[in-house]
C-alpha cells in the first residue's frame, strides 16, 4: 500500500512550485491582513463597569466603527459607558442566524446590522425589535426623512440608517478622455447613452454594466420617474409600464455595446471589481458607498475616477434615490435594550457619528448637517478625497432635496422581489434576451403565488 | 444489599431485557430526534408561523405550493439530478471496481488507484464547491474555460446558464462519489466466491456473459443499497449548490433544489410553515420512490427477516 | 476471523502464474486499456486537489478575478498565503482545534452507540424486532434535511443550540452504521455468545468483551466513513452554532467566502489544509477499509 506516493509527489510538485513562486515578486497591489476572523484594534476606553453589548454585523469595517464610537461615547458618557463585543458573519448566515435567535427569543445579539432588502423580514408578525423613534428624536430634524422611512413600519422606527447611498455615476476618465468623451457634458440618460455609443466605437470595449444580480439601476429609473415594485398598499406592480420602459432603455443600451454584463453579476464583486480595475468598462451607475471599493479593490484607478450626479431625464420627479444599507436594530430580548439604544442613536445619528462615518467609512452620512461642514467634507488629508478626481459632497450638495425612495423597501414583500429580480428577471432579459414585458408578467404572477396576494 | 445486587445481576444477564436495552439508544434517537421531527413538520405545513403569532390555516400551505412555479422548478431540478447522478454514478463506478476486481494488472497499483479515487470524497463540500466554483469561473483563464478555449470554443458563462451549470453539479458529484461508490461495488464484487466464475467458464461463458449472469445477480443488494442512498443524496442535495453558486440565488433558479427552496422559505424568508409543507412533500417523495424500490427488488422481506 | 496482519484479500493473485495462455497480446491490451482507465480516473481525481494547491500560492482574490487553473501566475505567486497561515490566521486554528474535538466524540460515540444497537438487532430475538429494523431502514431514506426545521425548533425549545451536544446527539444512533454492523454482526458464529454466557459473562460484557474486539475491521470501515462525515458536517452545524469561537472547519472556512470581509487569502490556504487530517486517517486505516467494507458488505 504506497498511497504516500501520490501525496509525496502532490508536495514535491507543490514546493517546487512554490520555490518557483518565491523568485516572482508580489506585485499584485493585495496585501493579505488578518483572517476575517474578528479582531479588535480599537481601545474603547470603557471601564469596568461598562455595559458590555453583543454586536452582529457582516461587515468587517462596520465592527471597527462602533468600537470607535464606543470610544467616543465613553469619553463623553463616563457615567454609562459601553463595550461593543463585535461578532461579523457572512451576509446570509448573519440574517439567518438572527432570524432564528429572534424566533427562539434565544441567543439574540444586543445591537444588530440589518441589511435593508432584509429589513422587513424582521419587522413581520409582532416585530421582536425596539422602536428607536425616542432615541432618534434629537437627531431627527437633519436626518434625511426617505432614510429614516426605510425602517418604519406601523409608524414605529425598527431600525437606524447608515448613510444615504445617493446613486451616482463614476466616470473612469483617463478613458473617457482618451476616446474623446467629457463625462461633465453627461445629463440625460439619452446623453449617457450616446456618451456610450461615442465610446464604444473609439474603443471597441463596453461603456458602462448591464447588472443582472443586483437592482440599483432599475430601483433609480423607478425612483427618478416615481413608480415602484409594489403600490402605497404593498400590492405587487413588478410589470409596470415604468419598469418595462426602464428595463427596454438598459436592453438597447446593451444591444448598442454601450452595456453589457459583468462577471459577478453587478459592479458591488470581486470579479467585477478586477474588470474595472483593468480598464475593461469605463462607467459604473453605482450608489455612493460604492466609493469606499475604490480604494481598496480598485488601487490602478487611483485619480482617475471622477463622480457625478447619475443620468436623469427632464421630467423625472426626483434626481436621484438612496439604495442599499443597513437598518442597525435593538433587539427587545436583548441586554438593556435602552442603554443599547441611546447608544446606537448617537453613534449613527450625531454629528460625530456622521462625521466618522464619512472618515472610515466613505459614506455619505444621514446626518445632512455634516454635508455643508467643509472642514470635514474637503479635509484634504481624507483617503477618498486624494483617490477622487472631484469632492463627492460637491455633487451630493446639488440633489440634497431631491432624493427619492422606494417606499417598496419596507413591506415584507421585497425580499422575494429581490430575489425573483436578481435569480430569474433581470438574466432572462440581459443574459437571455428574453422579451421584457413577459419575462415581467411571469414574474408577478410567479410572486403573486409565492407571496398568496 | 444483597438484594439489590441480585436484581442487578439479574439485570445484566436476562436475555429477555437485554435486547431492549441495547437497542434503546435507537429508539430514543428515533423517537426524539427523527418521529418528533416529523410529527412536528406535519403541524407545521398547516400552520402560519410568524414571529409571536402562530394560526392554523388548513392546506393553504400546500395549496400555494401546487401552483408555486419555483416549487415546480425546483422539484424538476431535484428529480433531474437524482436520475442523472444514477445514471453517472452506478455504471462507471461498477465498471471501474470490475476492472479493479478483475485478474489483470498489478495489485499495488489497482490499491493505489483505489485509495487516490477514493481522497475527493475526504474533501468537504465546501471546498469542493469553493473548488469547482473557480474551475468554472466565467473569467477566460479559468481551466473550463480554458479546455474549451483550446478547443477553439469561446469562453463560456458555466454557471449562468442552466445545462453548463446542471454539468458543474454533475461533475461535482461525480468527483465526490465516484471512488466512494466504486468502493462499496468492490465490497461487493470481492465477496462473490470465485467458484461462480469458474463454474462460469467452464460452461463456456465469456467477461460479458460471466458479468451479466454472475456479477450482476450477486451484487444486487449492492446495487439496491447504492441506488438508495443515491436517492436520498440525489433528491436532498443542497450543499453543493449553494457553494458552487455562491449563495442559494442562482441565475434563474438553476440551481436550486427542493432542499434550498426549503432553506429559503424556512431560513431566509422565515415562512416555517410554507417551507415544512415542502419538507413534507419531500419526505412523501423519498420515502415513496424508496419503498417502492425496496419492496421491488425484495429488500425488505430479505433484511427484515 | 482475527486475522492479525490484514492483507488485502487475495481476490487478485498478482501476474497469473499460468503462462499458458496463448493470448498474450490480447491481456496485454487489455492491461494497457485498464491502466489507461486507471490514469485518466485518477488524472480527473486529482485535478481539482492541484488546482487548489495553486491556489494557495495566489492572492485570495486575484482567484476570485481569474478563476482556478492549473498553473501559476508567477507574477503575483508567493508563499504569503502559507506564512500567514501559521503567523496571522485568525481562528483558522481554533475551527481546527473544533472539528478535531467534534471529529472525535461524534466518531467514537457514534461507533460505540451504533454498535451497541446492532449487536441488539443481529444478535437477539425480540418482540416489535421487525418493526424497529423497519424504522431502521427508514432513516436511512429520510433525508435530514427534511427535518431540520423542526429539529432545530425543537433543539431551541431544549434550550440546547449553540451546542456540541446538539451537534452530536441526534445522529449518534446512525441508521447507516448500525444497518452496516448489523451485516457484519450477522455473519458472525452465535456460539461466542452461547461460550461467553457459559462462562458467566453478562450480555454487555459479552458485546464489550468478546465482540466488540472482534469487530474491528467493520469499526475501521465505519470510523473512516463517520469521521469524514463528521469532519465535513456543515448544514446542521451551520444552524446550531451562533459563537465564532465554537465554529467548526467548514463553517468557519464558508466565514471565509463573505464579500464583505475583504480578505479571500485564507480561503484556500484554510480549504487545502482542512483536507490533510481526514487524508491522514484515511492513509492511517485504508488498509483495513476495503476489508471491513468487504465484510459488511450487503450480501445477498
Amino acid at each position: 500500500m504506497k498511497f504516500t506516493k501520490p501525496l509525496a509527489l502532490l508536495v514535491g510538485l507543490g514546493l517546487a512550485a512554490s520555490f518557483a513562486g518565491c523568485s516572482g515578486n508580489n506585485s499584485s497591489g493585495v496585501t493579505a491582513t488578518a483572517g476575517s476572523s474578528y479582531s479588535s484594534t480599537v481601545d474603547q476606553g470603557a471601564g469596568a463597569n461598562a455595559t458590555a453589548f453583543e454586536f452582529w454585523t457582516f461587515v468587517e469595517l462596520h465592527g471597527k466603527f462602533y468600537e470607535t464610537m464606543a470610544g467616543k461615547w465613553n469619553a463623553q458618557h463616563p457615567d454609562k459607558q459601553v463595550k461593543i463585543n463585535v461578532n461579523v458573519m457572512p451576509y446570509d448566515d448573519m440574517h439567518n442566524k438572527l432570524q432564528l435567535a429572534l424566533n427562539a427569543g434565544e441567543g439574540v445579539p444586543d445591537i444588530v446590522d440589518i441589511e435593508v432588502g432584509k429589513f422587513p423580514n424582521f419587522t413581520a408578525g409582532t416585530p421582536q425589535l425596539m422602536d428607536l423613534t425616542q432615541v432618534a428624536a434629537p437627531y431627527a430634524k437633519d436626518i434625511v426623512p426617505a432614510r429614516m422611512k426605510l425602517y418604519q413600519m406601523n409608524g414605529k422606527q425598527y431600525g437606524l440608517p447608515t448613510h444615504v447611498g445617493a446613486m451616482l455615476a463614476y466616470y473612469n476618465t483617463d478613458l473617457l478622455t482618451a476616446a474623446g468623451v467629457d463625462y461633465t457634458t453627461i445629463k440625460t440618460w439619452d446623453d449617457f447613452k450616446a456618451a456610450g455609443a461615442k465610446y464604444v466605437a473609439a474603443t471597441g470595449k463596453p461603456f458602462s454594466t448591464a447588472d443582472t444580480s443586483a437592482m440599483w439601476q432599475i430601483s433609480l429609473l423607478l425612483g427618478q420617474n416615481g413608480s415602484d415594485y409594489l403600490t402605497a398598499d404593498g400590492k405587487l406592480q413588478v410589470n409596470n409600464d415604468t419598469m418595462a420602459k426602464g428595463y427596454q432603455m438598459l436592453k438597447d443600451m446593451q444591444d448598442a455595446g454601450v452595456l453589457k454584463t459583468i462577471d459577478g453579476g453587478q459592479p458591488d464583486t470581486e470579479q467585477a471589481y478586477g474588470l474595472i480595475n483593468s480598464g475593461e468598462y469605463a462607467a459604473v451607475v453605482m450608489p455612493e458607498w460604492f466609493m469606499s471599493r475604490y480604494p481598496a479593490y480598485m488601487p490602478d484607478l487611483a485619480g482617475k475616477v471622477a463622480i457625478a450626479a447619475p443620468p436623469v431625464n427632464a421630467d423625472a420627479k426626483y434626481k436621484t434615490i438612496g439604495q442599499g444599507g443597513t437598518g442597525t436594530a435593538v433587539p427587545l430580548k436583548g441586554k438593556n435594550p435602552e442603554a443599547a439604544a441611546e447608544f446606537l442613536a448617537y453613534a449613527k445619528l450625531s454629528v460625530d457619528g456622521a462625521t466618522e462615518i464619512w472618515n472610515s467609512l466613505g459614506f455619505d452620512p444621514t446626518n445632512m448637517a455634516l454635508w455643508s461642514n467643509q472642514a470635514v467634507t474637503h479635509d484634504p488629508n481624507n483617503a477618498f478625497n486624494k483617490y477622487f478626481k472631484n469632492n463627492v459632497f460637491d455633487v451630493l450638495n446639488t440633489f440634497k432635496d431631491s432624493i427619492g425612495f422606494l417606499q417598496s423597501q419596507t413591506f415584507q414583500a421585497m425580499p422575494n422581489v429581490n430575489n425573483a429580480f436578481g435569480t430569474t428577471v433581470q438574466n432572462e432579459i440581459f443574459e437571455n434576451g428574453a422579451d421584457i414585458k413577459a419575462t415581467l408578467d411571469q414574474a408577478q404572477a410567479d410572486l403573486k403565488n409565492e407571496l398568496g396576494q | 444489599m444483597r438484594d439489590q445486587g441480585d436484581r442487578m445481576r439479574k439485570l445484566l444477564y436476562s436475555q429477555k431485557l437485554a435486547p431492549y436495552l441495547f437497542i434503546l439508544p435507537f429508539i430514543l434517537t428515533f423517537g426524539l430526534f427523527w418521529l418528533y421531527p416529523v410529527i412536528q413538520a406535519v403541524v407545521m405545513s398547516f400552520q402560519k408561523i410568524l414571529p409571536g403569532m402562530t394560526t392554523y390555516i388548513g392546506t393553504t400551505n400546500y395549496s400555494r405550493l401546487f401552483g408555486d412555479r419555483i416549487f415546480w422548478l425546483a422539484l424538476t431540478n431535484s428529480v433531474r439530478y437524482m436520475v442523472l447522478t444514477l445514471v453517472l454514478l452506478i455504471p462507471i463506478p461498477l465498471l471501474l471496481a470490475v476492472l479493479i476486481n478483475s485478474k489483470l494488472g498489478n495489485p499495488k497499483i489497482k490499491n493505489f488507484f483505489k485509495s487516490t479515487m477514493f481522497v475527493p470524497a475526504l474533501t468537504s463540500v465546501v471546498v469542493a464547491g469553493i473548488v469547482f466554483r473557480f474551475l468554472f469561473s466565467e473569467s477566460d483563464s479559468a481551466l473550463m474555460n480554458s479546455i474549451v478555449e483550446f478547443f477553439g470554443f469561446g469562453p463560456v458563462k458555466w454557471l449562468k446558464h442552466d445545462l453548463t451549470g446542471l454539468a458543474a453539479l454533475l461533475v461535482i458529484a461525480m468527483w465526490r462519489w465516484t471512488g466512494v461508490n466504486m468502493m462499496y461495488f468492490l465490497a461487493g464484487l470481492q465477496a462473490i466466491p470465485t467458484e461462480l466464475y469458474e463454474s462460469a467458464s467452464i460452461d463456456g461463458a465469456n467477461a460479458w456473459q460471466k458479468f451479466w449472469s454472475v456479477t450482476v445477480p450477486n451484487i444486487k443488494p449492492t446495487i439496491v443499497y447504492v441506488v438508495t442512498i443515491s436517492v436520498y443524496g440525489g433528491l436532498a442535495m443542497f450543499l453543493e449548490s449553494l457553494m458552487l453558486y455562491g449563495n442559494n440565488n442562482s441565475p434563474f433558479n438553476q440551481g436550486l433544489t427542493i432542499v434550498g427552496y426549503l432553506y429559503r422559505m424556512g431560513i431566509e424568508k422565515n415562512d416555517m410553515g410554507y417551507a415544512s409543507a415542502v419538507g413534507v412533500v419531500l419526505l412523501v417523495l423519498v420515502l415513496t420512490i424508496n419503498l417502492i424500490q425496496l419492496t421491488a427488488t425484495g429488500t425488505f422481506k430479505k433484511e427484515t427477516r | 476471523m482475527t486475522t492479525t496482519q490484514p492483507s488485502p484479500r487475495p481476490a487478485n493473485p498478482g501476474p497469473a502464474p499460468t503462462r499458458r495462455t496463448p493470448k498474450k497480446t490480447r491481456t496485454l491490451g487489455q492491461r494497457i486499456f485498464l491502466y489507461a482507465v486507471f490514469a485518466f480516473a485518477v488524472l480527473l481525481c486529482l485535478i481539482p486537489l492541484w488546482a487548489i494547491l495553486m491556489a494557495t500560492f495566489q492572492p485570495g482574490n486575484m482567484v476570485f478575478r481569474n478563476g482556478l487553473n492549473l498553473g501559476l501566475d508567477f507574477s503575483s505567486a508567493g508563499l504569503q498565503n502559507w506564512v500567514m497561515l501559521f503567523t496571522d490566521s485568525g481562528s483558522y486554528f481554533v475551527w481546527f482545534g473544533n472539528s478535531l474535538i467534534i471529529t472525535l466524540l461524534q466518531t467514537a460515540g457514534t461507533l460505540l452507540v451504533s454498535s451497541f444497537v446492532a449487536y441488539g438487532f443481529a444478535m437477539y430475538e425480540f418482540r416489535f424486532k421487525t418493526a424497529l429494523f423497519v424504522c431502521v431502514l427508514i432513516i436511512l431514506t429520510i433525508p435530514f434535511e427534511m427535518l431540520m426545521l423542526p429539529l432545530y425548533v425543537q433543539i431551541n425549545n431544549w434550550k440546547m443550540s449553540d451546542s456540541y451536544l446538539a451537534i452530536i446527539l441526534p445522529f449518534l444512533a446512525s441508521a447507516t452504521t448500525i444497518f452496516f454492523f448489523r451485516q457484519f454482526l450477522r455473519g458472525m458464529p452465535r456460539d461466542i455468545l452461547e461460550a461467553g454466557r457459559i462462562d458467566g459473562v453478562t450480555e454487555f460484557g459479552i458485546f464489550f468483551r468478546l465482540i466488540l474486539p472482534l469487530m474491528k475491521p467493520a469499526i475501521a470501515a465505519m470510523a473512516i466513513l463517520n469521521a469524514m462525515a463528521s469532519w465535513n458536517n456543515f448544514l446542521w452545524p451551520l444552524l446550531v452554532l451562533r459563537t465564532p469561537g465554537k465554529y467548526t472547519l467548514p463553517i468557519g472556512l464558508n466565514t471565509l467566502l463573505t464579500p464583505y470581509g475583504n480578505d479571500y487569502s485564507l480561503l484556500f490556504i484554510g480549504a487545502f489544509f482542512s483536507i490533510i487530517p481526514i487524508l491522514i486517517l484515511f492513509l492511517l486505516f485504508q488498509r483495513f477499509f476495503i476489508e471491513g467494507m468487504t465484510a459488511g458488505a450487503v450480501k445477498g
